[in-house]
């Protein structure tokens, strides 16, 4: 039972992180070698994908998408796909790609005469998948190894334990104030059900 | 147009849902408050009407407007991310 316990929960801990490492900006620093568009055919990762731009028709089976070719400062590869989220998930409310790719253009760079870039981006890259993140803002850089404070993510990662720190202390108040004397009751029958669930009268 | 009707449409809802358990649940408190008030300091009169009365002085509160910020309060942090992402 203890291995089901912390099976589960570890779980529940994996999905948690994996969503907010999927939803919340990250920022690489690289250079832009090429910008384009491609006609992408949505599959089995179509959940990887965003909706149509505002406007554009919506559920089609396929739909030309700008992209982002890059070099990191350790000379590996990283592309970005260039979507708007519109007015869906996740919440960036981007509508402006065709001005991010314009920008993006506007900062393509040589080897040689590197300009790099603070690409600010959400997703993940997956090759087995074929996804890609969705850059989201692109600025130059101050050079290849400036450090960016995530001040973004702080707020919302220290906003989002207060929330769950709060649900905590309601669900173990209710938990003690309700549950807990239903269970010493011998004559309650939600607590004969509850007792038989946790094994016994004993906490 | 239909993708930004749909999300003004689900959050109005979402939000009208908040809003109206906040209001019950904060009319309830004041309730209590002021019958707890009248037991504990005044204990004569008509207790009912100590709990009208009172309850009518919150329904023109500016304690419960501010409940109001249930819907503004999303609103400005939706103009704010939509202004950084896409005009700055």
């Amino acid at each position: 039972m203890v291995y089901v316990k912390w099976t589960f929960l570890a779980v529940i801990a994996a999905l948690v992180f994996s969503f907010l490492h999927y939803t919340l900006p990250q920022h690489d620093i690289v250079r832009i070698t090429n910008t384009e568009v491609r006609r992408i055919d949505f599959g089995d990762n179509s959940i990887f994908w965003s909706g149509s731009a505002p406007g554009t028709a919506g559920g089609v089976a396929n739909r030309d998408v700008h992209f982002i070719e890059t070099f990191r400062p350790n000379d590996k590869p990283m592309v970005y796909r260039n979507e708007d989220t519109g007015w869906g998930w996740p919440p960036y409310f981007k509508v402006n790609t065709s001005n991010l790719q314009a920008m993006a253009r506007d900062l393509i760079s040589t080897k040689e005469n590197p300009q790099w870039v603070v690409v600010t981006h959400y997703g993940w890259r997956n090759e087995y998948l074929s996804i890609y993140p969705n850059a989201v803002a692109v600025r130059p850089a101050e050079g290849p190894d400036e450090f960016i404070i995530p001040w973004f993510n702080i707020a919302v990662l220290f906003s989002l334990a207060v929330f769950a720190a709060w649900v905590w202390t309601l669900f173990a108040r209710f938990k003690e104030n309700r549950i807990e004397p239903l269970i010493d009751d011998p004559d309650s029958r939600a607590g004969a059900v509850l007792r038989r669930l946790f094994g016994g009268g004993g906490r | 147009m239909i993708a930004l009707l749909r999300f003004l449409l689900m959050g109005f809802v979402v939000l009208t849902v908040v809003y109206v358990s906040v209001s019950l649940y904060s009319r309830a408190m004041r309730r209590q408050k002021l019958r707890r008030h009248w037991d504990e300091k005044i204990g004569t009169g008509d207790r009912d009407a100590f709990v009208r009365k009172g309850l009518a002085l919150y329904d023109r509160s500016l304690r419960r407007r501010l409940i109001l910020g249930v819907y503004i309060i999303p609103m400005i942090v939706v103009g704010t991310i939509v202004y950084i992402v896409n005009y700055t």
